[in-house]
């Protein structure tokens, strides 16, 4: 099985973000940089499928060079080969969803995972746009993945419960945390990752509408946390709750 | 330095980043406070391949790679977690790697890589820690054996270790035409009878604690000598350089921990009406503290890289372990400086840092000792002793 596997470079969870004065983006010196944790158990979903049927892990990202190091970590996780679409500008979510379409077209995978969501913009939308592209049939929030033959079972988390799906491949599957906890990439697989193809390919040789349908505009930063306030006893707490936070 | 070395270390860091989410700072204190061994990370680290960097591929290992292992331990120190059973257990590997026999490299290595066995190294004595040609520890020949008495003291992690390495003497000193005659390595077994340890009272918060050791007519098969009988010098001294690298390492890191928890909260913290950050008589130091950890780490890294190589990896490792070392205490220092009377509380874990960081000037080295090998092996100068 040939799966695609889409990568984000997010800053990592553990940082503390910033947001620039101007409130234009994020103030990135001392940001370290990771794979959005959910592509990450993307690429071990693909890994898993791999060890078990065979088949190649394909990881594909859209960004500058810097975003090599994610794929780099990709593949020293154990992704076969990767390719990386340099865009220098940053992207709204439908380009990028129109490049991953081009390269899905021309790597032909059997199937493209991808995290529902990236971490640092919450979009949630590049999977089903890439679905309602290739006209591929998809599964988005995905806790549990089966295949039979070249029909694939998955469980979605939906609100309040659990909705298995079944659908034939090619087809488009979105990770939700539960699906599995991704491998550290060991060292034997950091020495082979240097070894291995990451392809560049610039992002306007694709022939591909990049203009930007969708403009940040600003950037606020949630408010800063109150002092807290101490109180003498359980009275005064319950009195407090009631005639002031008026939460009971 | 060499492109491919640059993306094999961002690799390592962002490893140890994930790692370190897992079993953070707090994990480490709370094996620290209980004397309890970092087992669950210590497996992540063999499942992962890296407890095999100094053993080779045929033997459960990930290839030879000095290195990949100084850049794990600097990295496990920068985030406030690193184990120093990594240090002497690196003794083992290497020992048994370059100068064991073909029946020890297949029983020790693999266990060694997974992490299922652990190797603690003994050679300091009550009257031999600087000056090692003085151990007494002896073991004599009885035919398929050896039998070894002695005492050891300050030896880290042999509860947490299921073997040691230790130097012991096959001739007397005093029966020794030469000092350097005569001394030789042997593979214990923690638990073998007539070895008693007893636990020290070294007063430094880490989760590896130092014994002091009786061996008393302990039997040691002669299948574990290591290397030649009387001749372990060779193999001694190939061990110690990888161990004063992984110090040093384990030095840069802790320094960069403290360094970072003294600029957050010199950012943060205000006094008058900037944040103390601002104030140059801060700043300042923090900025050197920065520069002189980048150097050792540099240092550190081009002395695992000559040994690599196969060269002479005396010189560059000396160094990396007194730069380390020294700025490792200067920066805690600092850290704790930074903090104000904040420094002093166990919240803000900075005052406990400063003993580990200290030990960075004694152990396994101290600092004399490694401007005496300078002086004389690198300068030239005469020795006082
Ligand atoms: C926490 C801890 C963990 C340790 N773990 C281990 C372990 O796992 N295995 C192991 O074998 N050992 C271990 N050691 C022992 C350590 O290696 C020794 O303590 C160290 O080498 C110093 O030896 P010493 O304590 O005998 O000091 P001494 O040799 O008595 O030295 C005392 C002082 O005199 C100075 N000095 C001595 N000779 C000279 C000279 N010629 N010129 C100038 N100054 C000199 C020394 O630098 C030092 O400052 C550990 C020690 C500690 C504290």
């Amino acid at each position: 099985m040939k799966i695609l596997v889409p990568v984000k470079r997010v800053p990592d969870p553990a940082t503390t973000i910033r947001v620039l004065p101007d409130g234009s983006g994020i103030a990135t010196d001392n940001v370290k940089w990771v794979i959005n944790p959910f592509d990450e158990i993307a690429i071990e979903e693909a890994l898993r499928i791999k060890e078990k049927q065979g088949g190649e892990v394909v990881l594909v990202a859209v960004g500058q060079q810097t975003w090599q190091e994610q794929l780099r970590t990709g593949l020293a996780m154990g992704a076969d080969r990767a390719i990386l679409v340099r865009s220098e500008a940053a992207l709204d979510t439908l380009a990028i969803a129109r490049l991953l379409a081009k390269i899905a077209e021309e790597q032909k995978p059997d199937i493209i995972i991808l995290g529902k969501q990236a971490i640092d913009d919450d979009s949630n939308q590049v999977g089903q746009m890439l679905a309602e592209m290739l006209g591929w049939p998809q599964a988005t929030f995905a806790s549990k993945v089966e295949f039979q033959d070249r029909k694939c079972t998955v469980v979605r988390e939906v609100d309040g419960g659990l909705e298995t799906v079944a659908f034939d491949l090619p087809a488009i599957v979105t990770t939700d945390l539960r699906l599995n906890e991704p491998r550290y990439a060991s060292l034997p697989g950091i020495m082979k990752a240097r070894k291995k193809e990451l392809k560049e390919i610039p992002a306007d040789s694709l022939g591909v509408d990049l203009t930007p349908k969708l403009k940040i505009k600003k950037l606020d930063p949630p408010p800063k946390r109150q002092a807290g306030r101490k109180v003498a006893s359980v009275e005064e707490l319950v009195q407090v709750l009631h005639n002031e936070a008026k939460v009971i | 330095m060499s492109q491919e070395f640059d993306s094999e270390q961002s690799l390592i860091e962002s490893f140890v980043r994930r790692l370190a989410a897992k079993y953070d700072r707090r994990y480490w204190l709370q094996c620290a406070k209980t004397g309890q061994p970092l087992d669950a990370l210590w497996r992540e680290l063999g499942k992962a391949g890296f407890l095999g960097a100094m053993a080779p591929e045929q033997y459960g290992g990930s290839g030879v790679s000095l290195t990949r292992l100084a850049i794990l331990m600097e990295q496990l120190g920068n985030h406030g977690i690193p184990p120093l059973l990594l240090v002497v257990s690196v003794m083992g590997a290497v020992a048994i790697a370059k100068h064991g026999t073909e029946e020890q490299k297949r029983r020790y290595l693999p266990p060694l890589a997974d992490g299922s066995e652990r190797f603690c190294f003994a050679i300091t004595e009550p009257d031999a820690g600087s000056n090692s040609f003085r151990i007494r520890s002896l073991a004599r020949r009885d035919g398929d054996h050896y039998v070894l008495n002695g005492q050891k003291v300050f030896i880290s992690g042999v509860d947490q270790s299921e073997h040691m390495l230790v130097v012991a003497r096959t001739i007397a000193a005093d029966s020794a035409s030469d000092k350097r005659e005569g001394m030789s390595l042997f593979i214990v077994d923690t638990n073998a009878p007539g070895l008693t340890a007893h636990r020290m009272d070294t007063q430094i918060l880490m989760p590896e604690g130092q014994f002091q050791l009786f061996f008393d007519e302990v039997k040691i098969p002669r299948a574990n000598l290591v290397g030649e009988e009387g001749k372990a010098l060779r193999a001694m001294f190939d061990a110690l350089n990888p161990e004063r690298i992984t110090a040093a390492a384990m030095g840069v890191g802790i320094g960069r921990y403290a360094l970072s928890k003294a600029v957050e909260y010199a950012r943060t913290r205000k006094v008058f009406n900037t944040p103390i950050g601002a104030h140059q008589g801060l700043a300042h130091p923090m900025a050197i503290a920065k520069t002189e950890l980048e150097m050792a780490s540099l240092m550190t890294h081009r002395a695992a890289e000559v040994f690599d190589a196969g060269g002479d990896a005396g010189m560059y490792a000396n160094m990396a372990k007194y730069a380390a070392g020294e700025t490792a205490a200067k920066t805690v220092d600092l850290a704790i400086q930074v903090h104000g009377g904040s420094g002093f509380m166990g919240e803000t874990d900075v005052i406990t840092l400063w003993p580990l960081a200290r030990l960075m000037r004694t152990a396994p080295i101290s600092r004399e000792m490694i401007l005496n090998y300078i002086g004389e092996h690198v300068l030239g100068l005469p020795r006082s002793y």
